[in-house]
């Protein structure tokens, strides 16, 4: 009698354990899901800063046939295509690297062009459109920088709670797993700065 | 048997807490960023560019704007960011002392960085639809960086200060944030006065024609004093200078409201 108490005692406890558990998981797992949806829009947002930027360029200096610009706009173009429609259970690690790379490349690409535009025509120094949205696109730089740090702290805080135990006994009843970090940039500095 | 399942419980607890300490550790290298001001201060000199004169010239026109419009700008002049970037540190410094308030994150920063001739304006989000990085880049490129290339950095954070001011006067009421902060506890004190002056009533219920001098509303009007006019003391100091959080330390800066940014602004070099 005294012993199916206890018993019963032991199950509703556990039952509440791991309630608390699995809601506690659930937040981490809302959390990341929010950190990751900035990091995209930040990325979307460097896609499209770049097409507007090679836009005044042309606008400003009869610029249109350059390669340069060419390649700027195949890479956001390529940036875009990168980013859109992947949630954050989708990024593995090869999702990941090929969004930074396509994300580096777009950056780089647009830089280059800026580069060689200022160089031919210098009067885009003057040009407070072209200067505004450099600005914007160094913003996004660092946005994207900053949310992405954002992410992986969600992420290891999520980590944390999925991995260790006796939590990781529940997350694997519950499925959840563990999710991918950012790794930095390989080869961010020795990216093209603008410079002039 | 008891002993063994107490040494178990002592020795989970233990790995608890050290997992948990391993757990909250931070991720960045907190002795390469300055300590939040204390007492709090919106001009940090930590380079020592300016006068002390100037110090107190740039501080007071940053806190009679912050007490305005709840906006938070801050300015902080370092002599090197160890090899940080400017854009990164920057926002590590705004995100640890909070600038701005944190139902707004009206906060905005101006950083330089004296060695690497670096300046940085990093804004709170709650203020990016005014003043935008390409606003920030042209406050930068037309007022803060000729001064200091000329090096006269009063006059560079000076008039950088005022075109910030300038563009974010309009945005937030300092009125609303002081309002929002008391009318939580104003129901509440409510709440709590008309419970006490039930309680007063059940218990005096009993003893009603003892003739004593204090019970005949005595202090149940004493509580509701004192209530009210702690509530009344809040209301009023909030609306001006002395209000506040802390109170107390002389009618300046109240300290930083716990605001955020997400790394947007502009800068540059001079």
């Amino acid at each position: 009698m005294k012993v199916s108490y206890i018993l019963l005692g032991v199950l509703a406890l556990l039952l509440l354990w791991s309630g608390c558990s699995y809601n506690s998981m659930n937040t981490g797992r809302i959390n990341m899901n929010q950190k990751w949806a900035n990091v995209q829009s930040q990325y979307q947002r460097r896609a499209d800063l770049i097409p507007n930027l090679v836009a005044t360029v042309k606008g400003a200096a009869d610029f249109e046939k350059s390669t340069y610009i060419q390649t700027a706009l195949a890479r956001a173009g390529a940036l875009h295509s990168a980013i859109s429609n992947v949630s954050a259970d989708q990024l593995t690690a090869a999702k990941m690297a090929e969004i930074q790379k396509a994300s580096a490349e777009a950056q780089s690409a647009a830089r280059m062009a800026i580069n060689v535009a200022v160089e031919a025509y210098p009067q885009l120094k003057a040009n407070q459109n072209f200067l505004s949205l450099q600005d914007q696109l160094e913003g996004t730089e660092n946005r994207i920088n900053v949310a992405r740090n954002d992410f992986n702290k969600s992420v290891a805080d999520f980590n944390i709670s999925v991995t260790s135990f006796p939590g990781n006994l529940l997350a694997r009843l519950f499925g959840f797993k563990e999710q991918l970090m950012f790794q930095a940039d390989a080869g961010a500095e020795n990216a093209p700065k603008v410079q002039f | 048997m008891m002993k063994t399942i107490k040494n178990g419980l002592r020795i989970t607890g233990f790995a608890v807490l050290l997992l948990l300490m391993t757990g909250l550790r931070g991720f960045a290298d907190d002795k390469d960023y300055p300590d939040r001001p204390n007492p709090p201060a919106l001009v940090n000199d930590f380079a020592q560019i300016l006068s002390q004169d100037q110090v107190l010239e740039l501080e007071n026109k940053l806190e009679d704007f912050a007490r305005t419009t709840s906006n938070q700008i801050t300015i902080v002049t370092m002599k090197n960011l160890g090899g940080h970037d400017v854009e990164e540190y920057s926002v590590e410094v705004f995100n640890r002392w909070g600038l701005g308030q944190s139902d707004k994150n009206n906060g905005v920063l101006l950083l330089v960085s004296m060695d690497d001739h670096k300046a940085w304006i990093t804004v709170g989000k709650g203020l990016q639809g005014v003043l935008t990085d390409a606003q920030s880049g042209i406050i930068f490129r037309n007022e803060l960086r000729p001064a200091f290339k000329a090096g006269d950095y009063y006059k560079g954070l000076y008039d950088a200060t005022d075109a910030i001011i300038a563009i974010t006067r309009g945005e937030y009421k300092a009125d609303g944030l002081h309002r929002g902060e008391h009318d939580a506890p104003l129901t509440a004190i409510i709440i709590f006065i008309i419970f006490i002056i039930i309680i007063i009533r059940i218990i005096r219920g009993g003893g009603r024609g003892g003739g004593h001098y204090y019970s005949r509303g005595g202090w149940g009007s004493f509580f509701t004093g004192m209530f009210l006019g702690n509530m009344l003391g809040g209301w009023g100091g909030g609306d001006n200078d002395s209000g506040g959080w802390g109170g107390g330390d002389g009618g300046g800066f109240d300290g930083f409201g716990g605001g955020s940014t997400d790394g947007g602004g502009a800068g540059g070099s001079w």
